[in-house]
């Protein structure tokens, strides 16, 4: 057990505890069949104090695993570790898990004080005024514990949210779309806030987003889901860099990754893709066999100009050309892809509709996937 | 340049004044029975009959129905009637609530085996026509010993009050945020408590709306009343009637005075409820 001084001065007890979900499984059924495999078989192993987002589209079974970790559905199969207690079977109340729900609810009738005293009051806390008092000078909102909810703007709900997952002190954190319904300043301003208190706290986090801006710049380690399982576990970094399948290419990075046909090419040692009519790109896969017909990921961000002509890459004429200050975006048809192929281009390097633009990415960020299971080839 | 109009203000365009004509007229055409009503019941026996407005009104009906002399005439007690039919209505509305809030929340939250054929038997107690049910519902009763007694009116009321408490409730359940209820679970309240004291309270308005209706609708019944009950538990809806008297004289300022009187008890519940009917304390709860 750790003891962590708040800035206060204060010192509460809290106990960082890693979070281990177990071959979690989540079916639902109707009159006795299976009518809907929402989990399947989710493996994550959370560190103490590690904050972890599960990052997919919707429906892709993120918000089950948060509840089924709250315990506000009942896990068909595998296991809830919190530290070394399996929870699978416990009621909510008894998991000592702090819920941030995307829709904050706060209990209308009551001022934002009582809605904190209500958690505490249900568990006989004693000094649950103190507690209070102490939480919202942290969180910064003494001002609006004697205002109800109704009179509260979206940031402040959000807070006062917060503020009633955090009040009992939960060794586990967990925050369903924490920012989803905050405006774009209040978004970048809560953001930092809550990696802030998360850090300082030092709770282990669980957060659920479809956004992957909101993943990137609060997790530790994101874990992409789709259709209930994860698709990939890792670091930002990992993600973004090295992604393990066409999905989580696809669903990570903005503007999105160009994917395109190719057909992958050996000659002298080296191993290259060709894409469309005359198009050529290196790539570092030396598993995928010569002349196999795969799906070839490119980010724009990864693309290069300036490229010399006895170099292998992409050339085509530019559809549109934007100007996007930091950086230009140019859409070209290259010939023989269906798809125009997206590049970020260097700021200093105006382009016009109807220029040829010749470009290439080195040969690590060049990705190939399977045609039809999108794992990646490598 | 436009004006800037406060709330509740009106611009004063024609079709606005038109709209508002057209709303007077409908007001007037729908309040006239209710000013007939009121009028016939201020006239004597000898005016009863004339369609003048003017005439010199008086309170005498009001003092008959309600005195010995109504009885006399009717060989109905009518205060006795008004005071089973407060018993009677405000027993099955009781029984309604009792009974149908739990079942409108079980059946607003979850969605269980047969919860939709339930849902539906109980919504088409109110589509069969009372006057389908009443000849089984007759015999039964007088099979089975409820025929003239409380206990029976209050059962038979139930298919008028039951389905009005229960849709009516279901559907605030249903807009009620469940996560507030799962954030109680999660403060440490049990299921039941956290039905007591998040749910329930957040429901009230409905609560209101429903025990208004369901009274007011059995408080009009005039079949199950008329049919399956005799003189003990007979109704101020029945009692009304026999002002018109069965083949005898017919009084209809006597009539009128009695219906005056049994429109009051509805009314004067709606006013005491209606502080609570306002709607919209969930409101700012949830963001949806």
């Amino acid at each position: 057990m750790s003891t962590l001084t708040r800035t206060d001065g204060s010192a509460q007890h809290t106990v960082a505890q890693s979070l281990v979900l177990d071959r979690l499984h989540k079916t639902y059924t109707s009159r006795g069949k299976t009518s809907f495999e929402a989990v399947k078989g989710i493996e994550l192993s959370i560190e103490p104090g590690e904050m972890v987002a599960l990052l997919g589209p919707s429906g892709c079974g993120k918000t089950t695993t948060l509840r089924l970790v709250a315990g506000l559905e009942t896990v068909t199969d595998g296991d809830i570790r919190i530290g070394a207690t399996s929870v699978a079977d416990l009621p909510p109340a008894k998991r000592n898990v702090g819920v941030g729900f995307e829709s904050y609810a706060l209990y209308p009738p009551l001022s934002v004080r009582q809605n904190l005293r209500y958690g505490l009051r249900a568990r006989k806390v004693r000094d649950a005024d103190q507690r209070v008092d102490t939480l919202a000078a942290r969180l910064e909102m003494t001002e609006l514990l004697d205002h109800r909810p109704a009179d509260l703007s979206s940031g402040q709900k959000q807070r006062v949210a917060l503020a009633r997952a955090l009040i009992r002190n939960p060794p586990v954190l967990l925050l369903d779309e924490p920012l989803s319904h905050l405006d774009a300043a209040q978004r970048q301003r809560v953001r930092r806030e809550l990696k802030v208190l998360q850090r300082e706290f030092g709770y282990t986090t669980i957060v659920v987003t479809h956004d992957q801006l909101e993943a990137l710049s609060l997790a530790d380690r994101i874990a992409v889901m789709d259709g209930g399982v994860i698709q990939q576990f890792g670091t930002p970094d990992e993600i973004f860099d090295d992604p393990a399948n066409r999905f989580v290419a696809d669903f990570v990075g903005e503007p999105n990754i160009n994917l395109v046909d190719g057909v992958v090419q050996r000659s002298g040692g080296k191993t290259f893709v060709r894409v469309g009519d005359a198009g050529m790109l290196p790539v570092t896969a030396t598993g995928v066999a010569d002349g196999r017909a795969v799906t070839v990921g490119l980010r724009p961000q990864d693309c290069h100009t300036g490229v010399g002509a006895e170099q292998p890459a992409l050339e085509g004429e530019v559809r549109v050309y934007e100007n996007l200050l930091e950086f230009g975006q140019a859409t070209v048809d290259v010939p023989g892809v269906d798809e125009p192929v997206v590049v970020q281009t260097p700021a200093d390097e105006r382009l016009a509709g109807g220029d040829v633009l010749r470009f290439a990415a080195d040969a690590g960020q060049v990705y190939l996937f399977d045609d039809d299971s999108g794992e990646r080839l490598r | 340049m436009a004006t800037t109009l406060m709330p509740g203000q009106k611009r004063f365009t024609p079709s606005a004044i038109l709209a508002d004509l057209t709303l007077l007229a409908w007001f007037v055409f729908s309040l006239f029975p209710i000013v007939w009503l009121v009028l016939l019941a201020l006239k004597t026996d000898a005016e009863q009959t004339t369609t003048y407005f003017s005439f010199s009104p008086t309170l005498d009906n009001f003092g008959t129905v309600l005195s010995d002399r109504g009885e006399e005439l009717t060989s109905v007690d009518f205060p006795t009637a008004l005071l089973t039919s407060v018993l009677n209505c405000a027993g099955a509305v009781l029984v309604s609530l009792v009974v149908g809030i739990p079942a409108a929340y079980a059946a607003g939250r979850w969605r269980f085996r047969g919860s939709n054929d339930l849902m539906f038997t109980i919504l088409s107690f109110r589509f069969a026509p009372e006057l389908m049910v009443i000849v089984p519902l007759f015999v039964i009763y007088n099979q089975i010993g409820l025929f003239d007694t409380t206990v029976g009116m209050i059962w038979v009321l139930q298919l008028v009050t039951m389905p009005l408490v229960v849709w009516i409730l279901r559907s605030y359940f249903q807009d009620l945020p469940e996560d507030l209820e799962h954030a109680a679970l999660l403060d440490g309240y049990t299921r039941r408590r956290a039905f007591v004291m998040v749910a329930l309270p957040l429901v009230r308005p409905g609560i209101a709306a429903a025990t208004l209706l369901a009274f007011i609708f059995a408080w009009n019944n005039y079949i199950f009343p008329l049919v399956l009950s005799e003189s003990e538990a007979s109704t101020v809806t029945v009692a009304i009637t026999k002002f018109l008297g069965g083949g005898g004289q017919a009084y209809y300022n006597l009539t009128a005075a009695a219906a005056v009187i049994a429109a009051l008890p509805p009314l004067v519940l709606a006013l005491t409820i209606q502080r609570y009917l306002v709607r919209g304390l969930s409101f700012g709860a949830v963001k949806s």
